[in-house]
Order: structure tokens, then C-alpha cells, then sequence
């Protein structure tokens, strides 16, 4: 809808007269303070979260954000590939044909096909987990079950 | 054509500074930073206490209203997204407070205006405007000011609110319409109806 063009010239200038109401001198120079007591006094003061406190600049720029999470994520990526490159040297992977196994002495028992009696506790001597042998003696627990004596108990009642 | 560009520079609210300033000020806000809220508030009191004062026509109602639309403002800022300025975002708020206000309040209307600045006497528009009728200028600017603003009074809350942000703050009707939610097309014919209500109340005022 267009209104119909009309002088309200002279209206425009009285009403420039609201302009020249003022509150009282300085009433601006506290204003903003009494806000802020207000909001104190009524406790709604904002706590930021801990992502607000490291990255403020997170929300207003999400590029930024993206940029954050693609270094991050690169990080991550560099720490595993430098952990299993680190873990390979240290620890070689027993593979056949390898010095590793070239190093270690064939067990007697997959040599001579024989089981060798091997304690299992005390002297214990499990160089690798392909050698399942277990001694014919029994281990020595802490209850031997082979050196269990019993004895009669009697109890005198009278 | 000088004239109105006078007049326009004269009525246009004072330039908005970088509103990357204020997008700063906005964050910083949000995470609890009382300092930069501050730094909002003062930057927009007196535009949010004039346009309140005027709806109102009373100095303590618009004191109480325009600390409760900051404090409103700030306990909601967590739930602005910056589609539109903050700017525009706290009118609104001060707006719609004003009106719930002004609902309550109804029919019972006390004025308690402000007084004229200094510089009214030197305005030579106003002063065109009362110079023929007497010679006694400062009592005629009173009594001019009071007759406007019971004149304002009559006005529905929404034709006021134009009359307020188009003539009296020298808002445009883009941001008028951001402001009221409406298209410009209602803020002009609502101009236009508050203006000829209000030229009908002032009749004696203008020639």
C-alpha cells in the first residue's frame, strides 16, 4: 500500500522537539554500571565452558574451528605411525626366515621330537610362547597336593 | 533539498561503528566477560532509553525498562545468533517490553518528562514554529512539549512506536520493519495514519 503523498513538514519539525528531551545531566555515566550491579546482584553472570576458555575464537570463525580439528587429527595420525615405527624396531615381528629366529636356539624338544622336562615354576624358562612343553614334575605350589600328609585327629572330649 | 538534508543528517542515529567491534564485543560477551557487555550496553543506552522515554512519556518507566531490556538482553545472549545486529536484536527486546508494559499499564498514563536541552532555543525550526504565537519562547517550548507528547499518548502503542524510531529517532523502514517484524510496506501506511492522526491533535500548532 502507498499511502497518498502529504506535507507533514511542519509535523516532522514539532515532532524534532522530542529530540531536545534530555534526561538529567550524567544520568548515562552510571547507567551501564547499574546493569551490570543487576546482573551480579541476581547471579546470571555467565560461566564459559572449557572449550569457550581455550578456543574463544572458535565459535565466530568456523574455518578456524576446521583448521583446529585437521591439525589435531594430523597429529594423531603422525604420534600412531611414529608409535608402531618405534614399536617395530624395538620388537621385530617373528617372522620365518628372519635373524630373529636365526638367533634363538631350536628347543631340543622340536629338534629331537622328544618332550623335555622343564619346571614350570622356580626355573622356569619360557624363552617363547611356540614352546607349549610342560614338565612332567609337578609344580611346586605353594600346597604341594603330592606332599599333603594327613593325620588322625583326636580330640579328647572328656 | 539543503533543508532536508539537514534535517536527515540531523535525524539519522549516530553512524554505527565497526560492527566487527561489536561482533567482538558480542563474543566476548558471551563467555561471561561483564567488561565487553558493558562496552554493548553503553553503546546503545541512549538510543534504548530515548525510544522507550518517548513510548512511555515517563522518565522512571523508561529508566527501570531500559536496565530490565539489558539484563533480558544479556540473560538471552547465549540465544543470539548474530542473523541480525545486536543492535536491531536489543530494540526488539526493548520493544516488546515496552508494549507488554504499556498493555498493563492501559488508560493510566502519568507523564514525567524530561527537561528540554539547551540547545531547543536555538533550534530554528521550533523556533519558527512558535515565534508568531508569543514573544514568551520557553514557556511556549513547556507547554509545545506537553501538548506533543499527550498528542503522542493518543496514538496506538504501534503508531507510536513509528512515529518514535521514523521521526523522532531517524530510524529507516528497513530497520524499522527488522524491528517490528513486519514489511515496510506496513511501517510506511503506519507512518503515514500516525502522522495524519497526529496532525489532526496538533492542528493548532501548525500551520
Amino acid at each position: 500500500m502507498n499511502p497518498a503523498p502529504q506535507d507533514f513538514d511542519q509535523l516532522r519539525k514539532l515532532l524534532a522537539l522530542k529530540r531536545h528531551e534530555q534526561p538529567p545531566p550524567g544520568y548515562f555515566n552510571h547507567f551501564s554500571d547499574k546493569v551490570i550491579a543487576r546482573i551480579e546482584a541476581q547471579g546470571l553472570v555467565m560461566r564459559p565452558s572449557w572449550r569457550q576458555r581455550l578456543f574463544p575464537e572458535l565459535d565466530a570463525k568456523p574455518v578456524l574451528a576446521c583448521a583446529y580439528g585437521l591439525i589435531i587429527t594430523g597429529l594423531l595420525v603422525v604420534g600412531l605411525g611414529v608409535s608402531q615405527s618405534l614399536e617395530s624396531e624395538e620388537s621385530p615381528a617373528p617372522t620365518l626366515g628372519s635373524p630373529w629366529f636365526a638367533q634363538t636356539p631350536a628347543p631340543a624338544s622340536l629338534s629331537s621330537g622328544a618332550a623335555v622336562a622343564r619346571p614350570l615354576t622356580g626355573q622356569t624358562d619360557l624363552t617363547s610362547s611356540v614352546d607349549p612343553v610342560f614338565t612332567s614334575s609337578p609344580p611346586r605350589f605353594l600346597f604341594d597336593v603330592n606332599q599333603l600328609r594327613f593325620e588322625r585327629a583326636s580330640y579328647d572330649l572328656h | 533539498m539543503n533543508a532536508n538534508l539537514l534535517e536527515k543528517a540531523r535525524v539519522a542515529p549516530p553512524p554505527e561503528s565497526d560492527p566487527q567491534v561489536e561482533q567482538r564485543l558480542v563474543k566476548r560477551a558471551k563467555c561471561g566477560d561483564l567488561e565487553a557487555y558493558d562496552g554493548l550496553v553503553r553503546r546503545y543506552q541512549e538510543r534504548i532509553y530515548a525510544t522507550i522515554y518517548h513510548m512511555t512519556a515517563n522518565h522512571e518507566d523508561a529508566n527501570d525498562l531500559a536496565q530490565e531490556t539489558f539484563i533480558k538482553a544479556y540473560q538471552a545472549l547465549k540465544s543470539f545468533k548474530g542473523d541480525s545486529s545486536f543492535f536491531t536484536w536489543v530494540y526488539r527486546i526493548a520493544v516488546n517490553k515496552t508494549i507488554n508494559f504499556l498493555k498493563q499499564r492501559k488508560n493510566k498514563t502519568h507523564m514525567s518528562l524530561n527537561d528540554l536541552d539547551f540547545n531547543t532555543e536555538h533550534d530554528a525550526d521550533l523556533l519558527a514554529l512558535i515565534s508568531e504565537k508569543t514573544p514568551r519562547r520557553e514557556v511556549n517550548l513547556i507547554e509545545l512539549q506537553e501538548k506533543l507528547n499527550i498528542a503522542m499518548q493518543k496514538l496506538s502503542q504501534v503508531h507510536r512506536l513509528v512515529v518514535t524510531l521514523h521521526d523522532v529517532q531517524g530510524l529507516s523502514h528497513e530497520e524499522i520493519s527488522r524491528i517490528m517484524d513486519c514489511n515496510t510496506g506496513t511501517v510506511r501506511s503506519r507512518l503515514f495514519y500516525a502522522r495524519q492522526q497526529l496532525q489532526a491533535y496538533l492542528s493548532d500548532y501548525l500551520k
